[in-house]
């Protein structure tokens, strides 16, 4: 056991390290999946509510998106809750183990702080065996926890072999993720490295599964996110996929030991990637920085809003019967004007799609900011680079954010939503773009507050939610009409269903010029760092 | 003509005065060294000298010319090396050197100097910043800056987490810098390394600067003392050894 030894007092630490972040994902991920069951019984009062959804969910769009439909002649509120929901909170689980197992090995060993712990008298492995120990209780907490939660809430369908079955198949793949990232720790030598490589092979489970699922074949299976489905939840309640998935996190937990046993402290057993020994051409100007930092932010955005116009646009063709038989989302949808319900679901979906379009166009605007309280401005003024022009790249690049983001938003949304026949591009583009000046002017705070008041610039973070939060639920109270005009995106006149209307948007693109310029000059006088 | 010529010059962060009425100058071919316990106002004065921070009162010219006013033109005819370097995690340093070099729009690089450059200061440019120690941070910015063609050599102490191989280096490289008739402004903290390079001392205390001169003045001032125990009399001001 020497190569465990202080495993007792390096648990303890590994709670003392953990018990904000770990408490925060706890009370997160469970609290959320009782929340959000707990709204099923108003969503679905009556099994004729239940059925028009499950036959929404029977579509390939929705089968792609979240699992096979199972339990259409014995429907139950449970049922319906643990089809919809069981995916996207296992997705949360796991990538909740990554960072998790990722902090407490490669990270450490990166910067330093797993070697000051090797030099006390700990185990060769005793940092490995506590972090998958410490997953494992991680996950076992937080399936308890779901599945007595569960079995409180009054839901028509809930058993306790069906509580369990859906926490414990949320549960043993989060710890089966914990051992993979544990794995990839040993494999490569960067955090980066670790982090990527399992995103990416949850990336690959969710496809795999995705196809699976519409051909109806094995491939489903194979992925652990489509086996730990297999459980049916509150119908079946079968517990096999679940031994299965214990099964395979062991044997790549001991796989990782094995590996780790063997190898340098610091080292991977993948060499590291060779990086450039010179700049490209690109790379040596103020644009080419700008972009070379931003780039990240703009591909991950670019495809993650894409991803939420084609969801959303996935069901519109079955929006129609869906919404007539739900009161609460009538009322969300209804509020704009008397149109038909699929257009004010168009609306519904650009308006929030565009809201958190605003979120990549703030933070590149914003990045300069963040280089100057990372220390590493002063050593580019220092050289023959003008402030303004640095400033000035930033905002070039989340201008052009603001289209690419209306962009992908709207194309994802009429690639998903093509096939009904309910949507043009055209019309659609246009809807989309009209959102333009908004972006602008949250880019332009964000450019005036960095140039002016670089103390305050989380404000811009409270117009943001300000305006989210008018947009989801502004629309379940009768507000006056000022209290949606505050947000630059109560401005935005909602087409297809409000004539279009310019004045607005003028109004709002020459404010923008107004306040960026601002931010701009103020940029160029004052103090860095 | 003076390199830079800073003359009564103010900074106040609110209603801290950090900087309370500094003067100092060099000239062509001098190594000017620039010594103060921490927090006594040198980063300042240097950022002021860089533009990066405006000054509340108080002249600074480069080259005859205003800081502030002309800094991107005066720029090209600086080096700098911070005193705590940070470089983009996700960049090579090979990367961030010729990006630094390149801003400094000072024309073609020396290519033979610059390789030569990185092979004594033995710095694997093809890694990740993110990967190297603090030493090896501070390399990336001291090759940049020594390899390039500047007038004016800011080093904010360059040389704390170098070894004394890499510091011999260093200093080989300021004295050839210094017979090019190049100026260069050195704060540091190591005494040896000022005793053997300086021309030229500038002592801040508080905001204030309370000796200067060259470095036989200081070495009379001193009497009988080693040049470390006068510094220290000074750093601790008032308050006497």
């Amino acid at each position: 056991m020497r190569s465990i030894y202080g495993f007792g007092r390096y648990f303890r630490f590994l709670l003392r390290r953990e018990r904000a972040m770990s408490a925060v994902w706890i009370v997160c991920v469970a609290g959320s999946a009782l929340l959000f069951a707990g709204m099923y019984p108003g969503l679905f009062p009556d099994k004729e509510s239940m059925l028009t959804m499950a036959t929404t969910m029977n579509t390939p769009a929705m089968v792609a998106l979240m699992g096979p439909v199972y339990g259409l002649e014995s429907m139950t509120t449970a049922v319906i809750m643990a089809q919809e929901c069981l995916i996207w909170f296992v997705m949360a689980v796991a990538i909740m183990n990554i960072f998790f197992v990722n902090r407490h090995t490669r990270v450490d060993e990166e910067l330093g702080r797993h070697e000051m712990l090797r030099a006390l008298p700990v185990g060769r492995l005793t940092g490995a065996v506590t972090t998958l120990f410490g997953a494992f209780a991680l996950n076992a907490v937080i399936s308890i926890i779901t599945a007595l939660g569960f079995m409180m809430l009054h839901i028509e369908g809930v058993t306790a072999a069906g509580a369990f079955s859906y926490s414990l198949s949320m549960g043993v793949q989060g710890f089966l993720f914990a051992a993979l990232t544990l794995l990839a720790a040993q494999l490569f030598s960067t955090s980066r490295g670790v982090t990527g490589s399992v995103f990416a092979l949850l990336g690959l489970f969710y496809t795999m599964r995705m196809s699976g699922d519409m051909a109806g074949n094995a491939l489903s299976i194979i992925s652990p996110l489509g086996l730990g489905l297999r459980v049916y939840a509150f119908y079946e309640d079968n517990f096999v996929p679940i031994l299965i998935l214990l099964l395979e996190a062991v044997v790549t937990g001991t796989a990782a030991l094995l590996i780790c046993a063997g190898r340098d402290l610091g080292e991977g057993i993948l060499p590291a990637r060779k990086g450039r020994e010179h700049a490209s051409r690109f790379l040596r100007g103020e644009l080419g920085l700008a972009w070379r930092l931003s780039r990240g932010t703009i591909f991950a955005w670019g495809l993650g809003l894409f991803a939420l116009g084609a969801s959303y646009g996935s069901v519109l063709g079955q929006i129609d019967a869906f919404v007539n038989d739900n009161e609460m989302i009538q009322k969300i949808l209804n509020t704009v004007g008397s149109y038909d319900i699929t257009n004010n679901y168009i609306v519904l979906i650009l308006a929030i799609g565009a809201i958190l379009s605003s979120v990549p166009v703030m933070l590149l605007a914003g990045r300069i900011h963040a280089e100057e309280k990372h220390g590493r401005l002063e050593q580019l003024f220092a050289k023959a680079v003008p402030r303004m022009k640095m400033f000035l790249a930033y905002i070039t690049l989340a201008l052009l954010e603001s289209f690419l983001s209306l962009f992908l938003l709207t194309l994802g949304l009429f690639t998903a939503a093509w096939s009904t026949g309910a949507v043009e591009l055209g019309p659609l583009l246009k809807a989309g773009f009209a959102y333009l000046p908004a972006l602008w002017v949250m880019l332009s705070l964000s450019v005036l507050l960095v140039g002016a008041f670089p103390r305050l610039t989380a404000l811009v973070w409270v117009v943001f939610s300000y305006s989210f939060l008018m947009m989801y639920f502004g629309r379940l109270f009768d507000l006056p009409e000022w209290v949606h005009k505050l947000s630059p995106f109560g401005n935005v006149p909602q087409l297809p269903v409000q004539e279009f209307r310019l004045e607005p948007l003028i109004v709002m693109a020459a404010l923008s010029l107004i306040l960026g310029a601002i931010g701009v000059v103020r940029y160029g006088r004052r103090d860095i760092g | 003509m003076t390199t830079f010529e800073i003359t009564n010059l103010v900074k106040n962060f609110g209603k801290f005065t950090a900087l309370d009425g500094v003067n100092m100058s060099a000239k062509p071919g001098e190594v000017h060294a620039f010594l103060g316990p921490n927090g006594s106002g040198k980063t300042t004065t240097i950022r002021c000298l860089l533009a990066i921070l405006k000054a509340t009162s108080g002249t600074v010219t480069l080259f005859g010319q205003d800081a502030w006013k002309n800094a991107v033109e005066l720029h090209k005819k600086i080096a700098f090396v911070p005193g705590d370097v940070n470089l983009w995690p996700n960049l090579t340093g090979g990367e961030v050197i010729d990006l630094f070099l390149s801003m400094r729009r000072a024309g073609q690089t020396d290519k033979v100097r610059l390789e030569r450059l990185k092979e004594q200061f033995e710095l694997d440019p093809g890694k990740k910043c993110r990967t190297y120690s603090k030493g090896n941070r501070q390399k990336v910015a001291l090759i940049a800056a020594l390899a390039s063609d500047a007038e004016l050599f800011v080093l904010d102490e360059p040389t704390s987490g170098l070894d004394p191989l890499m510091e011999k280096v260093f200093q080989d490289r300021i004295g050839e810098l210094k017979k090019e008739g190049r100026t260069v402004l050195l704060s540091s903290h190591i005494m040896s390394e000022v005793e053997k390079l300086a021309d030229t001392v500038s002592i801040i205390r508080e905001g204030k600067i309370v000796a200067g001169g060259s470095m036989s003045q200081i070495a009379e001032k001193a009497g009988g003392k080693t040049l470390e125990e006068f510094f220290l009399s000074e750093y601790e001001g008032g308050r006497g050894i």
